[in-house]
């Protein structure tokens, strides 16, 4: 926000932040519509404006290639956050499959257009998923070594399939049903036809359990995770995606240029497309072909400078980077209400949803049958003690010659509140961690409702019934807070890519269901009002609520809390123990680490102590208390 | 047995290139955490430095100094040259936009890396330029019957005594103490009292500062250079920086050296075409049998 700016609303003259109760107006209601129908007429007039030469068709349609470049990576790095410097190999992958089959099989070009989609989108998932989980730069230079092991093939001939460093030439144009696409201005229209069917997919999968998957991973992977998101499938997901729109961007220039070679395929086409991403803000659509637009007219605007013209182009990104960070046309979150999710057939007035998201009772109960919310669980195959909801038996966990936790039995009853206590340090946190799926125990088992889950994945776990929160809050901080709370249904719906984006009825109902649950699961812990809100901007004691919020939403049956109480004063503390009462009341069942012994004596029905990764106490509250080895172990032996 | 000792010590060679300019990699990555992609055209600004210093007034350096006394200014040149380059850089496109976040600090890199190379261009030409022979020591000596060129030899010594120097001010001195703390947590060592500014000029200045030496040895050994040579060394040296383990000083040489020699080797004995595809595969398969690289250290990310 610029000083004027911020001066203005401070005196109340700026213009009205818009918020879930604004009036709706007939533009505000259509803008959408508006926009769409003015950017439709610019486009379709564009080639037949007098000072539009064939020379400026030919740019508007490489800006079309670029745009649909900067699409399919906006994906990878935009909506996921993975480093993906080597995008142009899928890119190549369309190009070349679309040359060398064009020319050699004679396979019409508008088949290939499809196929190259499919080739690059294989590819893609050949080569990504064994190094998918791989951190951030190195990430980076997997997908630069990828890029470059594409380029070097292609120049080096294999098979004679590639015409080497010429590449290929010859390449017949698409044929629409007996219309022959040639001229400027046919490709200029074909290309731009089909982005514009391409991006309202993209919109629609933006705004679905998908595309908020995707920004959950980017915003936090492991916090995704613990929400349930299956953070490896929907990052290769993202990739094949990415690679399928990059292999059409191929098959359009393969056949508008009628050759292919690898001088077009280089890492710096790479980096461009990086740039094209970044420069029209992360994870916007509008914004990456504006990114392009302004990657490919640049140097065209610039041309009689010749080769100085790059030379201001990259002081130009310098400068982008400098004053305008976030992109041109950064994709806005806040401030747009509930509408901004996209989800259709929501209540006029928000408050309305609340009462929808009321969770059935059953589904808070325990499971006896094999389904919970469209989960398939496996069948019981472990004994578990009356009325235990989770037992862990003898778990250990070793980090080197260092044990973390050592042979652990922990009994966590159906309905109550259990608490694990110790001094810091103690492994409480890391039992925690490995039975959310986590870290896998070195030994030991891990039986929750009847059924082993040692070596389940954490996203699996969750969407058992086993939700948590962390002992220092993550959140999703540039997500709204109903989004937030959003990512806890996810794990309990099944809308695929292609619901998404036709909107089938399942998929309409499945997301507002989901909606649904977080509006209440919000209400609940009184931060309704916040609901527009980015969650990076709440303070410390609301964002701690948000996270149990988000943890509810998942309809869990047990709820594992590290020091909630953490950082609240005394008066948020006593509010956190009437919520923690009435989330039992409802039927949930609670597992704490909390230091605040108020908290601990006030509301636990049973309590183990854990010292140096060994249990050394457990029983009622009082027991606890007075327990001699307990006192040792917080305040060390009294001397004689 | 003559091809392979042949290879071996030019694949050191390169590799001792590498390894410097990974180095340069490796530390500002250590500090900043930013890829820093305009690295490598520092070093081809380095090549053409010392190209512009040995050619001028019909090579004055060299006639005054000697074959052996020219090229030590030229390298020293470079070195304060490119020091000076890399000092500038972090102001003009770095410390503005590090507020921002480490994708935007990407773009402002690779934004670098154009201008510098579209600028190499504009003062020196398209065309490749080539270090004129008579600037360049061509005595040879036999060693165990093998020919070795005098010049081979002291880029090897020259590039070994560069790391040690490097090795022993970050991992041996308090300064480097200071280096490495700010590498760990900014906030924590600001807050211990160390002047992270100074430590950022000095990352930018000795960084980029060894990548010129290196430009220049490079321009000597192999004689042509061109405008747009970064790319290639930039990526090799990052490629280099990620095998040893990223922000890892011994790491960095090791990968280098390791690079150059895979590279040599097996254009020697299986197929220059194919060796860069190569030394991609090996990359691919040591990262997915170590995460973090060859010296990397394993993190476990606490939750």
């Amino acid at each position: 926000m610029g000083i004027t700016e911020s001066i203005l609303n401070r005196v109340g003259l700026g213009a009205k932040k818009p918020s879930g109760d604004q009036p709706v107006t007939y533009w505000s209601r259509n803008r959408g519509w508006l926009l769409l129908a003015v950017t439709g007429a610019l486009f379709a007039t564009y080639p037949f404006l007098p000072f539009i030469t064939d020379y400026w068709i030919d740019v508007a349609f490489f800006v079309g290639v670029y745009a649909l470049l900067g699409l399919s990576l906006n994906i990878v790095l935009g909506e996921v956050g993975l480093f993906d410097l080597g995008h142009t190999a899928f890119y190549a992958i369309g190009a070349y499959v679309t040359a060398i089959l064009n020319t050699s099989l004679h396979v019409p070009i508008i088949v290939l257009l499809p196929l190259s989609a499919l080739v690059a989108a294989g590819f893609a998932y050949l080569v990504t998923s064994p190094v998918i989980h791989l951190k951030g730069d190195y990430l980076c230079i997997v997908t630069i070594g990828i890029g470059e092991i594409v380029r070097l093939t292609m120049i080096n001939n294999p098979f004679n399939l590639t015409g080497g460093p010429n590449g290929i030439n010859g390449i017949g144009g698409p044929n629409l049903f007996g219309l022959a696409i040639n001229s400027s201005t046919q490709f200029y229209f074909y290309t731009w036809i089909i982005i514009g069917i391409i991006v309202f997919g993209l919109i629609r999968l933006q705004h679905s359990r998908i595309g908020r998957a995707w920004n959950y991973i980017r915003e936090d992977a492991t916090a995704a995770e613990a929400s349930g998101v299956d953070v490896r499938s929907y990052k290769l997901l993202a990739f094949v995606l990415g690679a399928a729109l990059a292999g059409i961007a191929g098959n359009l220039y393969a056949s508008k240029q009628m050759s292919v070679s690898p001088q077009s395929f280089t890492f710096i086409e790479s980096s461009l497309l990086f740039c094209i991403v970044l420069l029209g803000g992360l994870g916007s659509i509008p914004g990456s072909i504006l990114g392009a637009a302004v990657v490919v007219v640049f140097p065209e605007v610039f041309r009689q400078f010749a080769s100085y013209r790059l030379l201001f182009f990259g002081l130009a990104l310098m400068l982008m980077m400098i004053f305008r960070p976030g992109g041109m046309w950064p994709r806005k979150r806040e401030g747009t209400g509930l509408d901004g999710l996209g989800i259709r057939g929501l209540p006029k007035k928000d408050e309305d949803l609340i009462p929808l998201g009321k969770p059935d009772p059953a589904i808070l109960k325990p499971a006896t049958t094999a389904v919970v919310r469209g989960v398939k669980l496996p069948p019981v195959t472990v004994a578990m003690d009356e009325g235990m909801l989770l037992q862990t038996h003898g778990t250990t966990l070793k980090f080197g010659g260092l044990t973390a936790v050592n042979n652990f039995d922990l009994n966590v009853q159906t309905g109550k509140i259990t608490s694990l206590i110790g001094p810091n340090g103690a492994g409480k946190t890391t039992l925690f961690n490995m039975i959310t799926g986590i870290y896998k125990p070195t030994a030991g088992q891990i039986d929750f409702l009847g059924r082993d889950i040692t070596d389940l994945k954490p996203h699996t776990i969750i969407s058992y019934g086993i939700a948590r929160t962390f002992q220092n809050i993550r959140l999703f901080p540039s997500l709204t807070c109903i989004e937030n709370i959003m990512s806890g249904p996810h794990c309990h719906a099944r809308s695929g890519t292609w619901a998404a984006v036709m909107h089938t009825v399942a998929e309409v109902r499945e997301e507002r269901d989901i909606v649904a649950t977080a509006a209440y699961r919000l209400d609940q812990v009184g931060l309704w009002k916040y609901r527009n809100e980015l969650a990076k901007n709440l303070p410390y004691g609301k964002q701690r609520y948000l996270e149990i919020a988000r943890a509810l939403a998942t309809s869990p049956h047990l709820l594992i809390l590290d020091e909630p109480s953490s950082g609240l004063n005394d008066k948020e503390s006593e509010d956190l123990m009437v919520l923690l009462q009435a989330l039992v009341k409802e039927g949930f069942t609670l597992l704490l680490i909390e230091h605040d012994m108020q908290v601990v004596m006030g509301i636990s029905d049973w309590v183990a102590v854990m010292d140096m990764g060994q249990k050394i106490a457990e029983g009622l509250p009082k027991d606890v208390y007075n327990n001699q080895r307990v006192i040792e172990a917080y305040l060390g032996k009294e001397d004689d | 047995m003559a091809t392979f000792v042949e290879q071996l010590i030019n694949g050191l060679t390169i590799g001792s290139f590498y390894a410097l300019v990974a180095l340069g990699y490796s530390m500002v990555y250590g500090v900043m955490k930013l890829i820093n992609f305009a690295h490598g055209d520092l070093f081809a600004l380095g090549s053409y430095l010392g190209y512009t210093l040995l050619i001028a007034s019909s090579s004055w350096v060299t006639v005054h100094f000697g074959l052996w006394g020219g090229m030590a200014i030229a390298m020293l040149f470079a070195f304060v040259g490119i020091g000076l380059a890399g000092v500038l850089m972090e102001r003009i496109a770095y410390r503005p936009v590090y507020p921002a976040g480490r994708l935007s600090l990407v773009v402002s890199a690779l934004g670098m890396s154009i201008f510098l190379q579209n600028g190499i261009m504009a003062i020196w030409g398209s065309r490749p330029q080539a270090y004129p022979a008579a600037v360049v020591p061509s005595t040879r000596f036999s060693l165990l019957g093998l020919p070795v060129t005098t010049l081979q030899v002291v880029i090897l010594l020259l590039s070994f005594t560069l790391m040690l120097i490097i090795w022993f001010i970050v991992e041996k001195t308090t300064f480097g103490a200071a280096i490495r703390a700010t590498a760990l947590d900014r906030s924590t060592a600001t807050l211990m009292g160390i002047d992270v500014r100074v430590v950022i000029f000095f990352i930018f200045a000795l960084g980029p500062a060894l990548g010129g030496i290196a430009g220049v040895m490079n321009g000597l050994y192999y004689r042509a250079i061109s405008f747009n040579m970064g790319w290639t060394y930039g990526l090799k040296a990052f490629t280099a920086t990620i095998l040893g383990g990223i922000g890892n000083i011994p790491g960095a040489m090791i990968g280098g050296l390791l690079l150059g020699l895979m590279e040599s080797l097996f254009a020697g004995y299986v197929s220059g075409a194919w060796k860069d595809v190569f030394v991609f595969v090996i990359l691919i398969v040591v990262l997915l049998w170590r995460p973090t690289g060859l010296l990397g250290e394993k993190t476990a990310e606490k939750v």
